[in-house]
């Protein structure tokens, strides 16, 4: 099972159509890997399926790194009981 | 006597949705005013008690003159408790019972349409002291129940508001009455030269305070024109009654054809046919406007533009609940936008569209769907949670406070229900729209 991180790296891969592997934790989702506005709704969206939770819109998107993102995730997904351990 | 206007059912106020989510059914309007200002002044009340559902009563409070839910006014004066529905110019109910009695008309399925029960009869209908606020609509429900009851009932065949978009397919004919009983002609206002008037000058009224720029037509040829008081008309806006622009409002450069109702407060510009909008709403720059009504404090981008009329001429079809189609029967029907909506450039409404209030839209270059539920962001074609409710109050606040305007606590608590209210429907789009994205 992939981490938290790692997910939250191929989702963002996904909608921002980058290499996964080309991600950095540090990586600011709008300076670095250029993420629009629109995008950056569709990334929580995608977020909230992938982990499959709900998330505050304004807390979710003042998120600015994707380590953070992974961090953000882990805490709600704790909150709301949802599993995300690796086995 | 005191006129009590009291709101259906959720029900039936879906038929006037997205407009009725935010307001009574009286406060909809057709010609130069509201449904309700139209009955007040059809009874000649000079009292007046409303009845709202318990989500609006605070904010609706704070915006009228009469008591809103408080039961203490059904009692101490004979009454007259009206559906709102009810056309007024129909509404030949005689108001005073002093020497006909009470009455309780219903129509052929046995709804009350309209209770006239005099003072000394309240007595025999026994109503429990509301204990607070928020019951007082049931209280008023169980009184209309004990009349029906209690006091004569008759057969009523008066006509109805069905859908909102009756009021739309009706707002020509309306105005046209309504310059008539308004019985007002004549310039008023400031009108710079060249300018021109075809038709009758006895159709076209312009108000004190208004100004009408050089290089504007006034077309009363086919109905009058009624220009409310300080309202700017720019050059080479060309106004085609019947038409009611309302006070305060701007056309900039205009092309108003016939059947509007504007403002007060709006700018508008573009073309606009056969159209009521509410107050505080822009579509200010071009792109085409038809057979559509529009709420308050909504901003139509630059180049949104409705369709109001199928290529196949047949009938338009609305979905006003998300789910089923209604068909309105008319060939020519726009879109229905809710209040505070927010369009891109560019964005294309298809034939009978619905829209949500506190959505925000923006254009995919394609006509977009014909049912956009409340509060969505609308991006990439999708029904997406966007930035979140919180976001779009405070975009509300912002376009209020430009007008000098308050976003009050109560109204966000009103919006917050109606947020409540339209969950379900939202997040199955949302949901749909998930899948739609994953399989991008």
């Amino acid at each position: 099972m992939a981490t938290v991180e790692e997910r939250v790296k191929a989702v963002t891969a996904r909608v921002l159509k980058l290499d996964p592997d080309e991600i950095k934790p540090e990586d600011s989702f709008t300076a670095d890997l250029g993420a629009e506005s629109v995008q950056s709704i569709e990334l929580v969206a995608m977020f909230e399926e992938e982990f499959g939770i709900e998330m505050e819109e304004d807390a979710a998107l003042s998120v600015e790194t994707v380590g953070k993102a992974a961090e953000f995730i882990a805490q709600v997904c704790k909150e709301q009981g949802v599993v995300t351990d690796v086995s | 006597m005191r006129l009590i206007l009291l709101d259906n059912s959720n029900e039936i106020r879906g038929n006037f949705y997205p407009l009725a989510l935010s307001r009574p059914l009286w406060e909809l309007r057709c010609g130069f005013n509201s449904l309700g200002q139209k009955l007040i002044d059809k009874v000649g009340a000079n009292d007046v008690a409303y009845f709202v559902p318990d989500y609006m009563a605070d904010s609706y409070r704070g915006k009228v003159e009469w008591p809103v839910n408080d039961s203490s006014v059904l009692d101490g004066d004979d009454l007259l408790i009206v559906d709102p529905r009810v056309k007024a110019e129909s509404f030949d109910v005689t108001a005073n019972p002093d020497k006909i009695g009470s009455e309780v008309g219903l129509d052929e399925q046995g709804n009350v349409l309209y209770a006239r029960i005099a003072k000394d009869d309240l007595a025999k209908l026994p109503l429990a002291p509301a204990v607070t606020r928020v019951q007082a609509r049931d209280e008023v429900g169980k009184l209309i129940a004990e009349a029906k009851e209690k006091l004569p009932n008759i057969r009523s065949a008066l006509p109805r508001w069905q859908y909102i978009w009756d009021l739309v397919l009706a707002n020509a004919e309306q105005i046209t009455a309504d310059f008539a009983a308004a019985g007002q002609h004549g310039i008023e206002g400031t009108v710079e030269q060249p300018n021109a008037i075809r038709g009758n000058k006895k159709d076209v009224y312009i108000a004190p305070g208004t100004i009408v720029h050089p290089m504007v037509v006034i077309d009363a040829e086919h109905g009058p024109v009624y220009i409310d008081e300080d309202a700017q008309i720019h050059s080479f806006t060309r106004i085609e009654g019947p038409c009611y622009i309302g006070k305060k409002t701007i056309l900039l450069g205009a092309k108003c054809r016939e059947g509007n109702s504007i403002g007060p407060f709006c700018r508008i510009g573009g073309e606009v046919e056969e159209s009521i909008i509410h107050g505080y709403s822009n579509k200010y720059h071009d792109g085409f406007l038809g057979h559509a009504y529009v709420g308050e404090w909504v901003n139509l981008g630059a180049f949104t533009t409705n369709s109001d009329l199928k290529n196949d001429y047949s009938a338009v079809s609305v979905i006003l609940d998300g789910r089923r189609a209604i068909d309105t029967g008319s060939v020519k029907v726009g879109s229905l936008i809710g209040d505070h909506v927010k369009t891109s450039i560019g964005t294309l409404f298809n034939t009978g569209s619905y829209v949500g209030p506190m959505a925000l839209i923006m254009a995919t270059g394609k006509p977009l769907p014909k049912f956009i539920t409340s509060f969505a962001w609308f991006i990439e074609g999708v029904v997406t949670k966007g930035f979140g409710k919180g976001k779009l109050y405070e975009m509300a606040k912002m376009a209020m406070s430009r007008r000098d305007c308050q976003w009050t606590k109560t109204e966000q608590t009103m919006w917050d229900a109606v947020f409540e209210m339209t969950a379900p429907i939202r997040n199955q789009a949302i949901k749909k729209s998930r899948r739609a994205m994953l399989n991008r």
